[in-house]
Formats: structure tokens, sequence, C-alpha cells
């Protein structure tokens, strides 16, 4: 029987789902992921991980959890680097050893290190200690990471061209399926949705964020539809970059699309208890005082969001935007 | 004269008070945090910013009316949110309209070139090198010399026989060292600080608790933000030793790493490999090695919405398990009220007490299961 | 004459305006909801049917409010707004050259910046209701005094008392210590007032560039100790709209004629619809485990609106 490899979705789950995906596969593992965010996941998350952790925290807590009977691995590893400047939030760093003491009875946990400042070949090092692991020979391991490596910049490429992760993950990793279409652009107006991507694409915690702009007329792009190239060089007015990679992209993303001025507004959305957050929102609030021809507004979720809440700001938001456009 | 001013950080400005002005600066002193920094900080500070964040904005928005011209605060580099705190607070202070400069302050060994601009941006006189070096030598001294009195302090006052006169002695003592100013001087000031507090009328036969304090650290170390958390234990019997010293930190951010912190980080290992950031790790290890040292409790005291003492709090109820350690976490914002956490330490040194001395009171037990 | 019928359906008061084209206000009906909006809906469309004159024709008719979907599919209504538009409109109705619109009702509040006659940034209380009306009247029903005679008392106090806390409960321990402390009433009530102010500031209002003209509408607004708080708290002028407590209504009308003016017919059913019968019933939907719990609303024996679903499984196709 093959083994079976949990990987919770959510968190890292956006951004290197399809990597881990085929590299996993092609090593003959069977890959379950928890699947869409439910009721059911954040209850329990809620009851389990700590009162004052955030939303995203509580989450995966109950992502791992239901995944806990179903298999033999739990791939969570500690990501700490992958672009040589920034790392990733102490909760990413820290989260293995959450699990791993915060939860009771979990099948043993992968909790490799990406560290890319380790030097040049710590991702490929990283991959190879994770076949060795499951008693891959190297050859296998080699050709299963360049597949990975390849996954990724196909999701990527696709994602460039404006698809969002959920429907991108889909269509890498079922080439045949041609039921999803990539995302129309149909609407009047363009939105940016700016917040870290387990925020934004989890259409449970955002209320459907994304949806009930797209019925209310409006275009949305995220974060990774903007080209990674532009964000690294865009200059974000500040002595000391962000130190956090995803806090530094959505700061970056904020202040490209207020200078390029090619939406007609920015929603940044953010969870209730984010720490970093509390930064980035705060700079991009100012941001947004020195462009205030680019309507801009925050919008904080957490597990108690309304859906009235959410979708009265939207209405407001997308009206306000649409009467300053007719006059 | 440039008018400086700086973070308070418990007693701490009394030495950068002296260092400034040995500079030939004019000091703002910072006011004590208190209800109106709050407001101000919870004012302009963003809602889920971090405790000391909002105390610092506070802070710099009293001085700032006082007339301060320069901040000089210190950075890091992260992945704690602390080093970013510097910039965003600028950027706060000059929307709200006043032209202040802020120096942080970053480790010397990552970024040796500023840290030499930084210190001649604070030095209008053009004092040489080495006069500057004694000036910080000698803050260095006072410093050491605040810390050495604090720590007598935790262990005279839960054997006091008058309740209060600790503290009132510390107070005192304080003066002495803020008036002392060569070396000499603080030198005395520090034996002499030293000897009265050890001269307060003491129980020897009194059982006392010994209780770690691990958490953040301006938490830790500004009595203001912790609601004088190392007074009440004091107060309730408890010998408190803190992990955290202003001068055991920035020696370990400056200097060598000291042995008593690689073990430290040798006892965090297990739990968490590397560092998270802010002091997760330090909290993490400093419980075990508590434990380790038949410590009878410990408490946690961290800003709310904190990440890595999240993350440590998570690991600290397992290491709590494993080492039959309690540990009680406050996580403390603008909304902690001083009557709950009395309640809750109260309990929590009833809750030591009848762990500790349980072996001890068989009959007394035994009476109190037969009611 | 032509007029327009606006409803705003609030989550403590349901309100009602008649107004014409001119904007004069021909019925203006505020109602407390008590938790049953169908009710409280078809009673104040029974009282308005029957106080306007005959020769009125209503020409459109809009809904806002928390409630705007539920009265939007009972009336038919032209324009379905949410409430921060409505209150907008409404305000720059009256004060055209409005910079600031702030809005305090029973259980929310907002803030709402205008310039140039559009709505430059908002923002509705988050978390707590520390910002609002219920604020005061816990603490009112907590002194025992009407909430009705709180701007006179507060207006009599000669310093206020400064009442610590964001939260409801922490609020009244500090108030009631400040009572045993011996403060005389009126300047604990005008603390109060203060306290509603700061919250209100510093929550909603955080950050947000607060230029004048002022205008301060919502139920909260017709007390005159909150009124003389803010403008002591922002050193500005605040102007109270006559009818303060009904300007989302009124806004929305505006709307509807408006939208009116667009399609060129209305849409609305009529005042006959008070004597037909509406019922509301919910279930949970089985579908997945997220049980959304869905709300229906029947006209007769017909479905007519549905709320609640995560996903479009029970939306109603016409």
């Amino acid at each position: 029987m093959t083994a079976r490899v949990g990987i919770p979705s959510s968190l890292l789950y956006y951004m290197h789902y399809p990597m881990w995906h085929t590299f996993l596969t092609e090593l003959n593992l069977d890959v379950v992921p928890s699947g869409q965010t439910n009721k059911n996941f954040l209850d329990q998350g809620v009851k389990e991980a700590l009162a004052d952790a955030c939303v995203p925290v509580k989450l995966f807590f109950g992502h791992t959890l239901t995944l806990r009977d179903k298999v033999d691995y739990l791939f969570i590893p500690r990501v700490v680097c992958l672009n040589q400047k920034t790392i990733y939030c102490p909760k990413f760093l820290g989260l293995p050893d959450m699990i791993r003491y915060g939860l009771p009875d979990m099948p043993p946990i992968i909790d490799i290190q990406m560290d890319v400042r380790e030097g040049r070949m710590a991702l490929f090092r990283a991959y190879n200690q994770i076949g060795s692991s499951f008693g891959a020979g190297s050859l296998q391991i080699a050709r299963a990471y360049l597949k990975a490596l390849y996954s990724a910049a196909r999701y990527n490429a696709l994602m460039q061209k404006g698809w969002h992760p959920p429907e991108a993950i889909k269509a890498v990793l079922n080439p045949n399926s041609k039921d999803i279409a990539p995302t129309a652009r149909k609407g009047d107006l363009n939105f940016a949705v700016l917040g870290y991507p387990y925020v934004v694409h989890d259409d449970y915690i955002s209320v459907g964020l994304i949806g009930k702009l797209k019925k209310l007329g409006v275009n949305v792009i995220t974060l990774e539809n903007l080209p990674p190239a532009t964000l690294a060089r865009q200059n974000c007015d500040l002595d000391k970059i962000m130190f956090w990679t995803y806090s530094d992209l959505v700061l970056r993303a904020s202040h490209y699309l207020f200078k390029s001025g090619q939406v007609d507004g920015i929603i940044h959305l953010t969870a209730f208890g984010c720490g970093p957050d509390s930064m980035v929102d705060k700079l991009m609030e100012l941001t947004a005082k020195e462009y205030s021809n680019i309507p801009y507004m925050s919008l904080t979720i957490d597990e108690h969001s309304g859906d009235a809440g959410v979708s009265t700001r939207l209405e407001a938001f997308t009206d306000m935007v649409k009467r300053k456009k007719e006059v | 004269m440039p008018r400086v001013t700086f973070p308070h950080m418990g007693e701490s400005y009394r030495t950068f008070k002296m260092l400034m002005n040995d500079l030939g600066n004019e000091v703002v002193l910072p006011p004590r945090p208190s209800k109106r920094t709050l407001d101000h900080g919870v004012r302009h500070a963003p809602e889920f910013a971090c405790f000391p964040f909002k105390i610092l904005m506070g802070t710099y928005v009293e001085t700032c009316l006082l007339g301060a011209e320069i901040i000089v605060t210190s950075g890091g580099v992260g992945p704690c949110r602390a080093g970013q705190y510097g910039q965003l607070h600028k950027k706060i202070l000059l929307d709200l309209g006043y032209p202040v400069d802020i120096i942080v302050f970053e480790p010397p060994r990552l970024h040796p070139i500023d840290f030499l601009r930084n210190i001649q941006r604070l030095n209008p006189n053009r004092m040489s090198y080495r006069a500057v070096w004694d000036c910080i030598k000698r803050a260095w001294q006072k410093l050491i010399a605040l810390d050495e009195t604090e720590k007598i302090t935790h262990v005279v006052r839960p054997r006091e026989i008058v309740t209060g006169s600790t503290t009132r002695i510390y107070r005192k003592v304080l003066e002495w060292i803020d008036r002392s100013h060569s070396a000499k001087e603080i030198e005395e000031a520090h034996s002499s600080a030293v000897e009265a507090i050890k001269s307060v009328e003491q129980d020897p036969e009194r059982k006392v608790l010994k209780v770690g304090l691990v958490g953040e650290i301006y938490v830790l170390l500004e009595p203001a933000s912790n609601l004088e958390i190392e007074e009440t234990l004091g107060n309730l019997g408890v010998e408190v030793e803190r992990s955290m010293f202003l001068t055991g930190w920035t020696r370990e951010n400056t200097f060598s790493e000291t042995h008593e912190t690689i073990s430290v980080k040798d006892a965090a290992m297990p739990y968490i490999p590397l560092c998270i950031g802010g002091h997760g790790m330090e909290s993490v290890g400093h419980t075990v090695v508590y434990a380790k040292r038949g410590f009878d409790g410990v408490i946690q005291l961290a800003p709310f919405t904190c990440i890595p003492e999240i993350v440590a709090r998570t690991i600290l109820t397992s290491v709590s398990k494993e080492h039959g350690i309690p540990v009680l976490t406050f996580f403390l914002d603008e909304q902690t009220g001083k009557a709950g956490m009395s309640t809750r330490l109260e309990a929590f040194v009833d809750l030591m007490k009848r762990k500790k001395w349980q072996d001890e009171l068989p009959e007394h037990n035994a009476v109190k299961k037969g009611q | 004459m032509k007029a327009y019928l606006g409803i705003d359906v609030g989550s403590v008061s349901t309100n009602i305006v008649v107004q014409d084209e001119a904007g004069k206000i021909h019925a203006g009906i505020y109602l407390r909801t008590m938790g049953r909006p169908i009710d409280a809906l078809l009673t104040g469309m029974r009282e308005v049917g029957a106080c306007i004159p005959p020769d009125l024709e209503i020409a459109g008719a809009g809904a806002t409010g928390s409630g705007r979907y539920l009265a939007g599919v009972m009336i038919d209504a032209d324009v379905i707004k949410n409430e921060i538009t409505a209150h907008a409109v409404a305000a720059s109705m009256l004060v055209p050259d409005v910079q600031t619109v702030l809005e305090i009702g029973g259980q929310d509040s907002k803030i709402i910046i205008m310039r140039n006659g559009i709505v430059t940034d908002f923002a509705m209380n988050t978390v707590c209701a520390a910002g609002t009306g219920s604020f005061l009247d816990q603490q009112a029903s907590r002194l025992n005094i009407p909430i009705t005679d709180f701007g006179e008392l507060a207006h009599s106090s000669g310093a206020p008392v400064r009442i610590a806390g964001r939260c409801t409960v922490f609020a009244e321990s500090d108030m009631i210590h400040k009572q045993q402390m011996g403060h005389r009433l009126p300047d604990i009530i005008n603390g109060l007032c203060e306290a509603l102010v700061r919250n209100y500031l510093n929550n909603v209002g955080k950050g947000k560039e607060i230029l004048s003209p002022v205008v301060f509408q919502g139920g909260v607004a017709a007390n005159k100790g909150i009124k003389a708080a803010f403008e002591r708290c922002l050193n500005l002028t605040v102007i109270v709209p006559e009818y303060h407590n009904i300007m989302g209504a009124i806004g929305v009308a505006q709307l509807a004629k408006e939208e009116v003016q667009k399609t060129g017919c209305t849409k609305f059913k009529g005042f006959h619809i008070t004597g037909l019968s509406y019922r509301t019933g919910s279930f949970e939907c089985g579908g997945c485990p997220n049980a959304c719990e869905i709300a229906e609303i029947y006209e007769g024996d017909r479905v007519i609106g549905r709320w609640g679903a995560r996903c479009q499984r029970w939306d109603i196709i016409n």
C-alpha cells in the first residue's frame, strides 16, 4: 500500500501545493489535501488552537485535525526563506512545532526546513531529504523535483494570465479537465484585492469576497496576478523592507498599484489578530492618503465575520467608486 | 543643542538621560507610561499593533508635545515586528505633523557603519571617539548598577517584614544612582544601594515560592506595562527571577553570546529548533531551565497579538506537562485590568503553594479532606 | 404630484419616508423594529398609506438598512442600497458641501468622509458596540434614568468625569466606582457622552480626516450631550439635521428617484401589500458541512426571497 501524505489546504497551500503535490505523487505517494474550508474545520480549529492566535492559524489547526485519521504522514515543511531576502512570518517558522505540541496523537510530521540562504542547492537538498526519508532513489528524486519545478512554473504562468490560485491549482493538476475557464474579465470596474493568499482565496474565511465582487460587476486582481519581477523592483519609500515575505509582497503590490493607477479601487483584506498586518495596513493607509485618486478600503475578517457586514461594506465601496467614476 | 528623547523602559531612562546629556544633547525625559500615554497611543497606532508599539507611540507623542526633535530607539532584524517600529512610528508622527527624526540603532555587528554614523549624529560637540566610548562605558556601568539593584529587590521583597519597605528603600536608592556621574560615584552608589536594600528587615524563616518571568522584552522591562507584576508577586511572598534584563539583552545583541544564553537555546532546541523572532524561543528555553532549576512556576508575559509568544505559548503547554511546572500566561494590552490580574496571580500562587507544600502538611490535608 | 418612498429597516428601528420631487417630506415614520421587521414594515406602510394626501403618486421606492433585501422583495423596490450610500446621499441633500458624516445608531455606527459630494472613505464599527447607542442605553438603565433625559442632564454638567474603558462592562464598573467616589450625576453622564465620542473616534473614526461641515445623524444625534461632546472633541461645529433619525430612508428615497429617472417606470407594488400575508421560515441546508441556515420569506404560498446560503444552491431564479 502506498503511504498517504496529508497536506493541509491552508496557509502555504495556496502558493506551493502544485509543486508539493507533483513532487510527492512522483515518489509514488498518495497525496491527500484536506480540501476546501468549511464550518467544521473552523469550529475544530477554534476549539483546539490558542484563543489569541490569528484566524489563519486556527484554520490550519482545523485542517490538520481533519487529516489526522486519514493519513500516515503530515507534510508541514518549515518554510523559512525562499527568495534570499525576506523570511516567512514567525507563525510559519513555528508551525510544525505548534502542531506537534499543540495537538494530540498526530501522525509523523515531515518538517524539513526550506531556507535558500543556506546555500545554492538548499532547496533541492531539502526535497532530496524528503525523498530519501521515503526511501526513494536519487534518480527518482531528481526526476520528481524537476517535474515539481515544472508544475510550479506552469502554476505561476497561469496566475500571471489572471487566474486565481484555486482555479489554477485545479488546472495544473488535471491538465485534461476543460471545464474550468480562466477568470473572465467582463465587469466595468477593476479592483485589486490585496492580502495573504490564504485569506483572500479561502472562500469560507473571506466570506466569498471575490465572488461577491464579481456579482457586483467588478474584475478582481490579486497579489498572484502581478508580475513578480516588477514587484521586486518596486520602491516602497521605506528605510527598511518588511521582514516577512507575504507582507513585503502585499506592500510592494500596493505601492505598485497606487503609483501605476491601473485599478479603480484597492481593498486590503486582513485577518483579525494578524501581527504583521497591523503595520502593513497602517503603511498602506498612509500611502493611500498620498494617492487619494484611488479609493482604498481595509476589511478585517475574523471567525465570526458576518456575511451581512462584509456585503454592506463591499456594496458601499463599489458604489463609492462608481459614483466617483461617473463624475 | 538638539532635544533628544528615547523610549521609557523601566528605570533605564536614568542611564540614557546621563548618556545623552554627556554627549551634549538636551534630554526631553519620557514620562512614565500612564493612562494619557495609552490614550495617545491607542488613538494613533493601528488597532492590532502590539502593546509596546502603542505605549511607545503614546510616549513619542507626549515627548513631541514637550518639544523633542530626535527620538533614539533600537531596531532589530526581525522577524519580530519590533524591528519595523522605528520607521512606522516616524511615518505616523510626520503624518500627525510633528517634525521629528528617529534614529534607529541596529545591531552594530551587522551594520557597523550605520552604528557609528548614528553615534555621530548624537554627538553635536564632535567629541572624540575615545570620549564617546568613555561616556558609553559609564552608561553601561550605570545600567548594570540599576539592573543589579533591581535583582536584589526581587529577592528581598518577598521576605520583608514590613510590607512595602523594600519598594520604599528602592525608590530612594534609585535617586542615589541617578545622581552619581563619574565611574567612582556610580560604583559607590551601586554598593550603597545594594547595602541599603539588603538591610531591609527580613524574615529569614519565611517560605517563599520561586517564580520565573519569561516573555517579550518590553512588557517584561516596563513595570507600567505589566501592571507592576514583580511588585505584586513580591508582596504575595514570591521571589521573582526575570529572564531578561537590559544589560543581558544588549550584551547578547552587541557582544558575544553569554554562556547562559547558549544553554537556554539548547534547552529550547527540542521544542523550537530555530529563532522565530522576538523572544519566543527564549521563553521556551528559559521555562525549561527554570523547571530544571526547581522553580515553582513560570509566568509568561506577552503583548496581545505577539506572534512569537503565541507560538511559544502553544508549545509551553507541553513543556509545562513534561517538566511538571505550572505556567501562567498574560496577554497584555490596554484593556488589561489590574484587578483581574491580581485575582489570577493570587490563584496561581495558591496553586503553587498547594503543590509545593502539600507533602509537608499531611495532617492538615487529611483534616481538610475529612471535613 | 410624484413622490418617492424610502424604507430603512434597521436592527433597532424601521423608518419610512415619502418625499416629493421638490424634496419636501410628506410622511416620516419612525418605528421600533423589535425583532419583527415584517410586522414593523407592514404597520409603517399602513400608517404611511393612510396619512399621505390622495393626489400623491408613488413614482419610485427604495430600501436600505440591514433588512433591505427583505423590505426590497416585499415591496418590489426599484433600488436596494446599502445604508452607507443612503446616509451619504441624504446628508449631501441637506448640506451640499458636507465633508464628514457621523452616524450613530442603536447597534452600529459609521463615519463617511465626503469630498465634492462624493464618498471618498468610510468605516463601520467592527468588533464592538462601545461607540454606539447601545452603550448609552446600557448605562442609562444602570443609572435608572430615561435615555431621553441624558442630553439635558449632560448639558447641566460643569466638568465631565473621565469614564475609562472601551467595553460597556468595563465602563460600567468604572462608572460605579466614580459614583461611589461621590461625583455628581450630570458630570458622570457627561463623562459617558465623552467616553462614547472617544470610543467612536478611536474605532470608526481612526485615521479619518474629519473636516467641516460635519453632519451628525442617526438616533443618537438627538442627544445634545453627545453633540456637545463631539464639538468639544473635534473643535468644529456639528450640524444635526431635523430628520436626523430617518436620514437613511430619505437618502434611499432620493436614490429611488434617480433610479426611476433612468428606468422610466417603477416596480413598486403599492400600498395594498399591507393586506397580503407574509411569513418567514428557515431551515438548515444539508448540502455540505457548512450547514448554512437558510431563511425564506413567503408572500402567500410563494417564496419571494431566500438568504443565508454561502453558495448558489438556493438562489431564486425568476
